[in-house]
């Protein structure tokens, strides 16, 4: 039997291809475009549209909301960053290797991860309420501190960390954990005989093996917290004033709330792009510690 | 059919251009593969990398340009262009 051509057989995988081709023009490729055609015009209506230029984006680049909203978003990924990567390893660092106690260890540290956004958002709600809440309470009148993530900017901010940092860790250290169940033992065998402390066989055996899921952890979470919504929206709904507003919560209000669609436009445009250089280092990353 | 989409002049030329792009991304790549190498990127990229950083260091340029200068957009232009020509030559 004569093989086909293996060229006429690539040509076939295009056919294959063309499903996937056809669903994401509808779902992602056509409403971009119609967000850019927003993006440069007043629209009240279909018919009834005026040309403005670029207009939207100087106001989207200088406006002082939102750029207060995006140095508030950096500075809450870089917050998340810091206290979620080294809580995770030494999480995973912590966790036993053997033993009945894997599965017990494993299922109670992925707990958080299987609780919907917006149910981590009213839990945490009721959680961080002073009056109420088990949390805020024991906050509040144990400790005595004066603490009412409603009304003080700093006390939101520091709920909405605590509660990324309790959902997400976990995350992290499922991550670390893996990583460091790969490490082959005689690594640890040759650190034994050399009699190196704990902390010389994290620094020099462990976290050098770390680096590649590390690069995956830190991308992942950077990323996620750079598009945060749902839970500062159940929790403080971008309050008190500004204080939790991100940009997605500014964008959603613009989008959605005063149906501003062409400032959205302009605004969702950049942070696309920014999300898109993210996207695209991650990808990067991810591919060339593979090799 | 495509009302609802509200196109401008504008926006229609932009898309054209990069289905354009693609079009002759595609055949050219059909007549002669594409190679990896490196560059000053550091990174192993073929022409098809190259263009896609290329296109995305000029919309931060574009943006970039918005935000901290009120001289004309057409220089930004310039400039995004050459950022695309430098990447997509020696990047």
């Amino acid at each position: 039997m004569t093989r086909p051509d293996p060229r006429r057989r690539a040509n076939r995988a295009w056919l294959l291809v063309l499903p996937v081709v056809v669903s994401v023009a509808f779902t992602a490729v056509i409403p971009l475009m119609t967000v850019v055609n927003f993006s440069v015009q007043d629209v009240f209506s279909p018919t009834d549209r005026v040309f403005v230029g670029l207009d939207w984006f100087y106001e989207a680049v200088r406006r002082p909301e939102n750029r207060e909203a995006f140095v508030r978003t950096l500075l809450f990924s870089a917050q998340v960053l810091l206290v979620e990567i080294p809580l995770g390893v030494a999480i995973a660092v912590a966790m036993p290797r053997r033993g009945v106690w894997v599965s017990v260890a494993l299922v109670l540290v992925a707990l958080p991860l299987l609780i919907p956004w917006n149910v981590v958002g009213t839990i945490w709600q009721i959680f961080a309420r002073p009056d109420i809440g088990l949390g805020g309470w024991t906050v509040a009148n144990l400790l005595g501190v004066d603490y009412n993530y409603t009304l003080d900017s700093t006390d939101a901010w520091i709920t909405i960390l605590v509660m990324d940092v309790w959902h997400w860790t976990p995350l992290v250290a499922l991550l670390a954990y893996a990583g460091l169940r790969s490490i082959p033992q005689p690594y640890f065998q040759a650190a034994q005989i050399d009699g190196a402390s704990a902390w010389a066989t994290f620094r020099h055996i462990q976290l050098p093996r770390l680096r590649g899921v590390l690069t995956i952890a830190i991308l992942l979470r950077f990323m996620d917290s750079f598009m945060i919504y749902t839970e500062p929206f159940v929790v403080t709904g971008g309050g008190p004033g500004n204080a939790t507003t991100f940009l997605s919560i500014l964008l959603s209000k613009m989008a959605v709330g005063q149906f501003d669609v062409g400032p959205a436009g302009a605004f969702s445009l950049i942070y696309f792009l920014v999300v898109q250089i993210l996207c695209y280092v991650f990808f990067t990353a991810l591919t060339r510690s593979g090799r | 059919m495509f009302e609802w989409m509200v196109w401008t002049p504008p926006t229609a030329l932009v898309f054209a251009g990069l289905a354009l792009l693609l079009v002759v991304m595609t055949v050219w790549g059909h007549f002669s593969p594409p190679v990896a190498r490196r560059g000053f990127l550091r990174i192993e990229t073929d022409r098809g990398d190259r263009l896609y950083i290329g296109l995305i260091g000029a919309a931060v340029v574009l943006v970039g340009w918005m935000a901290v200068t009120d001289l004309s957009m057409w220089l930004a232009l310039g400039c995004a262009v050459l950022v695309v020509v430098v990447i997509g030559i020696w990047g």
